[in-house]
């Protein structure tokens, strides 16, 4: 289960950023790591996207008497308890897990910036109130608090999205803080204070840019927490449901019961699941490289 | 967590020479057990290179030595009468004693002899309308030499003392509510008068959940949850929750010499692989096993391994549909979602060619060989044109959706529900949402009885007797009416079972319940493996029973168990 | 400093209280309740049963009571018993904690004992092969599930070697080699997964130490300035490794439910998803209050160790 208390400092003021791109450009060439993490990222989600197309089987469909049949040149990675075909289905579970990471981390990223915003940039009262439900929140444990919020919402992909989302802003609420702190600092930004600027245009023009950084570096590794979480749930019976194909079902479920028998039902959701977490990882290191190497902490 | 030793069962029936002297209604009765038996060798099960029945050791036993077993099921608490949980009976069934048992691994004449014997009790009659029933019970029999009891004598007066405690609240209390009263002309009889004649009474003393426990601890502790006490083969030394409970040889066991091990060992292991690693790696003697093929994966590292398979005689589980409404009052929805389903597919491929279609009365009630497919009716044959043909009578021919909940016994039940799912969608157009849930959920949910739409449901988790298959589960106003079916015809063919001493006709009765269920679908069984038991080759004597799982409900035979090396 | 800290004590009170409305509130919405879940199985406890049994054990209660009364045991400390089993509370948590802390410290000790090497081999070698590698054993920890490390580990260690750590807990002290053969592979497999983030906040740190002017005329002398490198370097990712490893108490236990569950051992983290899922209320509650108050004061700890350390931070 992922690391839910990120803890990350900015000492100092986050550089302000023209050329982000070129800076990624740059540090990806001299890294070959952060360029093939990029390119896996770029593979998993032209995977999703055309799942439809690339999928050679339908992933729901059962053929019960072709069932657990070793990986073979109709199924290049065998077929299922039930005879679906395991490379349509690990296909379209790229498509769930995305859909996972992307609606949990971004609902989790934005409203963690937005509270991490408001907190860093007024401070005061609403600040520490703010703060103390956030630190409440992060001191129950992830998967616990996780596990209740789908008990309640009942068991299916949305709500563990959800439950993964709320575990998620408190600790991405905390980092955005610190760098809006961080960047208040800066003259230019007490200046515009000075001038009388609308809040909402400081914010905009001169906070927000320095906050993306760190968000977008965290958010990128918790697209792959968010995975594996999925895929705890799952293991506790909380998760996605049958017959999705969800690469953590797949793996907890079917992937452990036939573990011996059919080793092609573990291994290969187990693999996707360990190059997508790998490769969100690795791209955040590189884009943290990139755009702030003082920026560090975080797993 | 607790789960229910579906996988176990049922069954049973018998009578044994006393009774087969004195009641000259059960006379047929013994017979049979052994006509039946052998009939049923004749027409087997799919093939299975494994045994379903292996004899006696024929060696002297030996004494000594311990008995391990990694166990998926841990009993929250110890009360016997607030759960029917495998987990607490595990353990309940050799601590304590009922007042009559079925036959043990050494002594039964194969595995579906299921003639009555006498535990605590030494023999019983009933009054010619069967609703007097009369037990002498064994002397000199003691609790166990522990606090409260002290090894104190055992008496009547305890039995009477229990029963009535189980009539009062708990999963007995269907059972032991149709007593009308007690008495015990002496110390050694108990007589039990009922409220309406039942002639299978005594096979519901028989049952795992009637065990009998000493007063001292209910009046000490005003529940039964913190401490398990009795006069069975072993004490329980030990009780950690999810770690390991640690049964110990009675020393003062009223069957001399008996049991055999000194001490019985059943740890907690909720994960299924680390059970099957525990087995492999010889921490665990004896494992239940759901397949063939996770046999042969076992088989290949743990050559030596004795494998048994359990013998078909019933199925736990089943769709069940909220037919107390609409669509599934209809009777024309339930056959055509019935015929809309390909059973026989299902044992092919998911049971591997080893399983039975599903039907949920032991048929050894009934016929003397397994069900034929054309004898579960035209409903039970996969006919996808006919279903929708009828559902499009019954208004719904463009299919509806609906909700499905289970929870995952074992998992060639995932597999199933996915291919229910699959069948009923490409046939009739109805779309199910499956929903799978943590064991507590679901059973909440389920045994409430309020759902909606459709669930994976069971019938029972311990029944043995013909009495408690029917009645005490068709009966619209039994609690245990999981179903939530009303059938007029099937009330009053389950009451009239219940008064007939005669066993030919109670024969003809039980195959009428059975024709009638599965023409109105009011159950609709689905297929059913009950796997294999398998243990290392120095046990003797642990031989599985049908419907009496050695490491579930059935583990008081366990007391005959030796180990020879 | 002292301000401070008392301000941080102060604030975690709120922090703890809004905790334990968090964790009260979502048991009391979930569907079901620990009655049903209890009585589920026995399936004849009639309606009025319930009733007396709810209200035995205040159920029926306003939940604004039922609150307060609760905040009150845990304020004397007394948590009162489970719903479930009747065992009081803290004979369960006495069980259960010495389970859990011994697999997190394992866990953390086995997580260190490969982090640090790694990172600091990683930083001193940065962008060569064995940076490569180091970097990708140690983050594969974070991409496989615990899961299924575990049942790999468990059932391949049977087939292969015929082993597996013996099942049904010993505590260390009753029999200190059965109970180690039992910790150490569910800790290593905990440890790996917490291995990677610190072994890239020590490549970083050692990284950046590197880059610092004297240190490199240092690294320029040879072996000798080396070693004063390593030393250098150390000392400094020490400070970052507190907090990182603070960070991670929270995954740490997430984790230990799942490898609890595989291992069969009888900790903090079954107790609470089994509680979780009969609803056991108190149960869960004290549970989370325990482990929330011990990941407070655990990172008070760790940030005024923070402070202490290193002055140049200044609070907020």
């Amino acid at each position: 289960m992922a690391t839910v208390t990120e803890r990350l400092h900015v000492e100092e003021p986050a550089f302000v950023a023209p050329g982000r791109a070129q800076a990624l450009w740059i540090v990806m060439r001299r890294k070959p790591l952060g360029a093939v993490s990029a390119l896996v990222i770029a593979a998993l989600v032209a995977t999703a996207i055309f799942a439809d197309l690339l999928a050679p089987y339908d992933p729901l469909e059962a053929r019960p008497e072709i069932r657990l049949a070793a990986p073979s040149a109709e199924h290049p990675f065998g077929t299922d308890d039930i005879g679906r075909d395991v490379l349509s289905r690990v296909i379209h579970g790229a498509r769930i897990s995305l859909w996972v990471g992307l609606l949990a981390v971004g609902i989790g990223t934005v409203a963690g910036m937005l509270i991490g915003l408001v907190c860093g940039y007024w401070e005061g009262r609403l600040d520490l109130a703010l703060q103390r439900v956030m630190d409440a929140l992060m001191a129950i444990p992830g998967l616990v608090l996780a596990l209740a919020i789908v008990s309640v919402l009942r068991p299916n992909t949305t709500n563990a999205m959800l439950a993964i989302a709320i575990v998620i802003i408190p600790g991405n609420a905390r980092i955005v803080r610190g760098a809006v702190l961080s960047a208040k600092q800066n003259r230019y930004v007490e200046a515009a204070q000075a001038m009388g600027c609308r809040h909402l245009r400081i914010l905009a023009r001169h906070i927000l840019p320095n906050v993306t950084a760190p968000i977008l570096v965290i958010a990128s590794i918790w697209l792959g927490n968010a995975i594996l979480i999925e895929a705890s749930l799952s293991f506790l019976g909380l998760g996605t449901q049958p017959p999705t194909p969800s690469w953590g079902l797949m793996l907890s479920s079917t992937g452990r019961a036939f573990m011996e028998q059919a080793p092609w039902l573990a291994i290969f959701p187990g693999l996707a699941i360990s190059l997508a977490v790998l490769g969100f990882n690795l791209f955040g290191d590189t884009l943290r490289d990139a755009w702030d190497p003082r920026l560090r902490g975080s797993r | 967590m607790a789960t229910h030793d579906f996988l176990a069962h049922p069954l049973r029936h018998h009578v044994n020479r006393r009774q087969f002297l004195t009641r000259v209604g059960w006379g047929g009765l013994g017979a049979t057990t052994f006509v039946l038996a052998r009939g049923r060798r004749v027409s087997a099960q799919p093939a299975s290179p494994y045994p379903d029945w292996i004899p006696p050791s024929p060696k002297p036993p030996k004494r000594g030595g311990t008995l391990t077993r990694a166990s998926a099921w841990d009993p929250p608490v110890l009360d016997p009468r607030l759960t029917n949980s495998v987990g607490l009976f595990q353990i309940a069934s050799l601590v304590s004693n009922r007042l009559l048992r079925y036959p043990f691994a050494d002594e039964a004449a194969n595995t579906t002899d299921l003639t009555l014997k006498g535990d605590l009790a030494e023999s019983w009659e009933g009054n010619s309308d069967s609703r007097m029933w009369t037990f002498k019970l064994r002397k000199g029999v003691k609790w166990h030499n522990v606090a409260p009891v002290n090894g104190r004598e055992f008496v009547a007066a305890d039995a009477k003392y229990c029963y009535e405690a189980y009539a009062k609240e708990g999963v007995q209390a269907f059972t032991f509510g149709e007593i009308e009263g007690m008495e015990t002309p002496d110390k050694h009889t108990l007589r039990v008068h009922l409220k309406s004649p039942n002639t299978m009474f005594p096979q519901n003393l028989a049952e795992a959940v009637t065990v009998i426990f000493p007063r001292e601890v209910l009046e000490e502790d005003g529940d039964l949850k913190k401490r398990m006490v009795g006069t069975g083969p072993f004490i329980l030394k030990e009780h950690t929750r999810k770690v390991r409970a640690v049964l110990a040889r009675n020393p003062d066991y009223f069957d001399k010499g008996r049991p055999y091990v000194d001490e019985y060992t059943i740890l907690s292991t909720p994960d299924a692989a680390t059970r099957t690693a525990a087995f492999r790696t010889g921490q665990s003697d004896f494992h239940w096993v759901a397949s063939l093929s996770d046999v042969e994966t076992i088989l290949k590292t743990t050559p030596t391994a004795v494998v048994e398979e359990f013998k078909f005689l019933q199925t736990p589980f089943g769709l069940a549909l909220a037919q107390d409404r609409p669509p599934f009052n209809d009777l024309r929805v339930r056959r055509a979602i019935s015929m809309a389903i390909d059973r026989q597919k299902q044992v092919d491929t998911v049971y591997e060619g080893h399983g039975i279609l599903g039907w949920g009365i032991p048929y050894i009630y009934f016929q003397d060989t397994k069900p034929t497919a054309a004898q579960l009716g035209p409903w039970w044959q996969y006919r996808p044109a006919d279903a929708k043909k009828l559902l499009t009578e019954a208004g719904h021919g463009n299919g509806f959706e609906t909700t499905l909940f289970y929870y995952e016994y074992f998992p060639q039940m995932t597999s199933q529900v996915q291919l229910v799912q699959q069948d009923l969608k490409k046939n009739l157009n109805i779309n199910v949402k499956i929903t799978k849930l943590d064991y507590t959920t679901y059973y909440g949910r389920y045994a409430e009885g309020k759902w909606d739409g459709m669930a994976w449901g069971f019938k029972t988790g311990y029944a043995v007797s013909l009495d408690e298959q029917t009645y005490q589960y068709m009966h619209s106003k039994s609690t245990k009416n999981y179903f939530r079916f009303a059938d007029p015809v099937v009330d009053e063919l389950v009451t009239k079972l219940r008064q007939t001493p005669d066993r030919a006709e109670q024969r003809t009765i039980t195959k009428k319940i059975f024709e009638r269920e599965h023409d109105q679908v009011l159950r609709m069984w689905m297929p059913y493996d009950p796997g294999f038991l398998i243990w290392h080759p120095y046990l003797r004597n642990i031989g599985a029973l049908a419907i009496r799982r050695s490491d579930g409900y059935g583990s008081s035979t366990l007391a005959r168990l030796w180990i020879d090396k | 400093m002292y301000k401070y800290a008392l301000r941080r004590l102060l604030l975690a009170i709120p922090v703890l209280l809004l905790s334990s409305l968090i964790v009260f509130g979502l048991m009391r919405v979930m569907p079901g309740d620990a009655l049903t879940a209890l009585m589920a199985e026995s399936g004849n406890v009639g309606e009025r049963e319930l009733q007396k049994l709810r209200a035995e054990l205040g159920l029926q209660r306003p939940y604004h009571e039922q609150y307060l009364v609760w905040l009150w045991q845990m304020i004397r400390l007394d948590p009162g018993y489970s719903i479930f089993t009747n065992e009081p509370i803290a004979v369960a948590l006495k069980k259960a904690i010495p389970v859990t802390v011994e697999l997190a410290v394992l866990a953390m000790i086995l997580g260190l004992a490969i982090a640090i090497p790694v990172g600091v081999l990683s930083a001193t070698r940065q962008d060569t092969a064995s940076d490569y590698v180091g970097r990708v054993v140690a983050v594969s920890g974070l991409s496989l599930p615990d899961f299924w490390l575990g049942t790999l580990v468990i059932t391949f260690a049977a087939i292969w070697f015929r082993w597996m750590p013996p099942i049904g807990y010993a505590s260390l002290w009753d029999a200190p080699w059965k109970n180690l053969q039992q910790f150490l592979l569910p800790a290593a497999v905990l440890g790996y997964r917490l291995s990677a983030a610190t072994m890239r906040m020590t490549r970083s740190t050692v990284l950046e130490v590197l880059r610092e002017d004297y240190v490199r005329t240092a690294w320029a002398k040879g072996l000798g300035g080396r070693l004063v490198v390593y030393k250098h370097a150390l000392k400094n990712a020490l400070i970052p490794v507190i907090t990182i490893v603070g960070g991670q108490l929270g995954t740490l236990l997430a984790g230990t439910v799942i490898v609890e569950t595989i291992f069969a051992l009888p900790g903090m983290g079954r107790l609470t998803v089994e509680a979780i899922l009969f609803r056991d209320y108190p149960v869960v509650q004290t549970n989370v209050m325990l482990v929330a108050g011990t990941l407070v004061t655990l990172n008070l700890l760790v940030d005024l160790t923070y402070a202490w350390l290193d002055p140049r931070i200044h609070y907020r």
